[in-house]
């Protein structure tokens, strides 16, 4: 996380003179969850400056979601019924990955030099994991999953170009994606090496009711319980005597 | 619409899941249960994360329950004193099923433990009430007399800590009701179950206690139970979706009203078998789930 912000503040501090940069930003800086959301869009946008030719170059755009742990299990089958066996937690995954870019991945650059800068889900890594034997199915099963449910994808030509310098990308932000901040990165490539970066936060957050009932559940967890039990109490007396039969 | 749970954190259909309620709470209206062994892997089913559906089922069974115990205390038909010591029992079960829950849920054996322990369970239950009720059916029809059960509970007389229990006519210990409690406590916290189609067997073969007071006493404990595992899972995991519960309770309430009439139509026997067959059905395909190879060995979860 401290990192990349540093990469940012040297990119942008540094643009000498004649230098290609970047120019970018997201179209809204919260998303709230109220009842009924099911999920928008985010529109980046940005321009490149001092654009010397437009071929060779290239712009991802990744946003990554808060990090989070993955748990992965294996079923194995024990006496004839399939359990859970094997298990690895991997901790530093982002919860959402969503990675535009102008062209496929594979023709921008070497996924190696691409990956040294979080590019790709391929360098998608955990921090640390805890299991007891090799990690790397347990990583490409967690990769395999997340895409599987959305939450994980690399859309190529995802970026558009409106101009020679100008473009755009629509990023998907499903319902039931984690709650938090969220980070949108910008990255001017040419020749298959990053030349400029900007990276934006996006906050996703519960709002209204939902986010006063997911609070009040945690910090006053008896007082919630108590109110649900209440409520099934009330809702069955009421029920039992709006039906009563006339006798 | 759509509406967003704030505890399951997805997004639902209100009119999927009011339906579900409503269809759940016929069936226990029509039936006489709590109908939590049906409504649990149907939420699982639709998508909501084991340990939610398990918790807030309970809020639903507490809901269904509460009209048909009032009509039973307006009969009188309640021994408190039973309820009472069952539900003595039923604490220390519940709290037990809770903290066996957390461990599972760590150990990533929930989805598992579910799934056996409901297998197993109706498995047995819908077996046994399949023979009952296909026995009775055909005696019916033949018109010779209903078989007598030959029951011999010695042993339940000759265990110390005798309590009378005024209303039940009994003079027995405490100590059958008490561990029937604490099975059923443990159950319902694991299985989101309210344990009717446990308790009442129980009071009737067990502990021999008239059927006149067996509906509203094991109401009664129901209720106890149900709301008393609600209390310990919002309190030590934080999974009861309180709007999730609003409308499930919303249409079960209304479905059940529809069940009892619905039930008023058909001779007792004829409801056991069709119960019957549903708990084996519930059972025939959780057992599948089991035993098919899965379509991907690998699961993911977000979190611990």
């Amino acid at each position: 996380m401290m990192r990349r912000w540093l990469l940012v503040l040297v990119l942008l501090a540094t643009p000498a003179l004649g230098d290609e940069s970047l120019v970018s930003g997201v179209s809204q800086d919260l998303i709230q969850i109220t009842s009924n959301y099911t999920g928008s869009d985010i529109v980046v946008f940005g321009d490149v400056e001092e654009q010397k030719n437009a071929t060779g170059r290239d712009i991802v755009v990744v946003v990554r979601g808060p990090d989070s742990v993955l748990t992965v299990r294996r079923r194995d089958r024990v006496a004839g019924v399939w359990i859970n066996h094997d298990a690895a937690s991997l901790t530093g995954m982002p919860a959402y990955y969503y990675l535009a870019s102008s062209r496929p991945l594979s023709e921008i650059g070497q996924a190696a030099t691409l990956a040294r800068d979080g590019i790709g889900l391929a360098s998608l890594q955990p921090d640390t994991v805890h299991a007891h034997h090799d990690v790397e199915p347990f990583r490409q099963a967690a990769l395999r999953l997340m895409t599987s449910e959305g939450l994980y994808r690399e859309v190529p030509q995802g970026v558009e170009f409106l101009s020679e310098t100008l473009f755009r990308a629509h990023v998907p932000v499903p319902a039931g994606v984690t709650r938090g901040q969220y980070d949108v990165e910008v990255y001017l490539i040419r020749n298959g090496a990053v030349v400029s970066a900007q990276s934006t936060p996006l906050f996703i957050d519960q709002t209204g009711l939902e986010r006063r009932l997911y609070n009040w559940a945690h910090d006053q967890a008896f007082g919630y319980g108590l109110a649900a039990v209440v409520m099934a109490l009330l809702m069955g007396w009421i029920s039992s005597v709006v039906f009563r039969r006339p006798t | 619409m759509e509406i967003y749970l704030p505890i399951a954190e997805m997004s639902v259909h209100w009119m999927v899941i009011l339906g579900m309620g409503f269809g759940v709470g016929f069936l226990s209206g029509l039936f006489g249960v709590g109908g939590g062994f049906l409504l649990t892997p149907l939420l699982v089913f639709y998508g909501i994360p084991s340990t939610v559906a398990v918790a807030t089922t309970l809020s639903h069974i507490t809901a269904s329950s509460i009209s048909g115990a009032l009509a039973q205390w307006r009969k009188r038909a309640i021994d408190f004193t039973m309820a009472g010591v069952m539900l003595g029992g039923g604490f220390f079960g519940t709290v037990f099923g809770v903290w066996l829950f957390a461990l599972m849920r760590r150990a990533g054996q929930m989805d598992l433990v579910v799934s056996l322990s409901y297998v197993l369970l109706l498995g047995a239950v819908g077996g046994l009430m399949l023979n009952e009720s296909w026995v009775s059916l055909r005696t019916a029809r033949s018109g010779g007399p209903p078989p007598v059960r030959p029951v011999n509970h010695v042993w339940i007389h000759g265990l110390p800590l005798r309590l009378r229990f005024r209303q039940s006519r009994l003079y027995i210990s405490i100590i059958p009701p008490v561990l029937i409690g604490f099975l059923v406590g443990t159950l319902s916290a694991i299985m989101g179950i309210g344990g009717g189609f446990i308790i009442v067997p129980a009071m009737i073969y067990l502990l021999r206690m008239p059927t006149n007071v067996v509906i509203g006493t094991s109401l009664v404990q129901i209720i106890g139970i149900t709301a008393l595992t609600t209390l310990l899972q919002a309190t030590s995991n934080y999974s009861v979706d309180i709007l999730l519960a609003a409308m499930l309770i919303a249409g079960g309430v209304v479905g059940a009203q529809f069940g009892v009439r619905a039930g008023g139509k058909l001779r007792g026997e004829q409801i056991r078998f069709l119960m019957a067959l549903l708990v084996l059905a519930v059972c025939a395909g959780l057992l599948w789930g089991l035993v098919v190879p899965p379509s991907d060995f690998y699961t993911l979860q977000l979190g611990t």
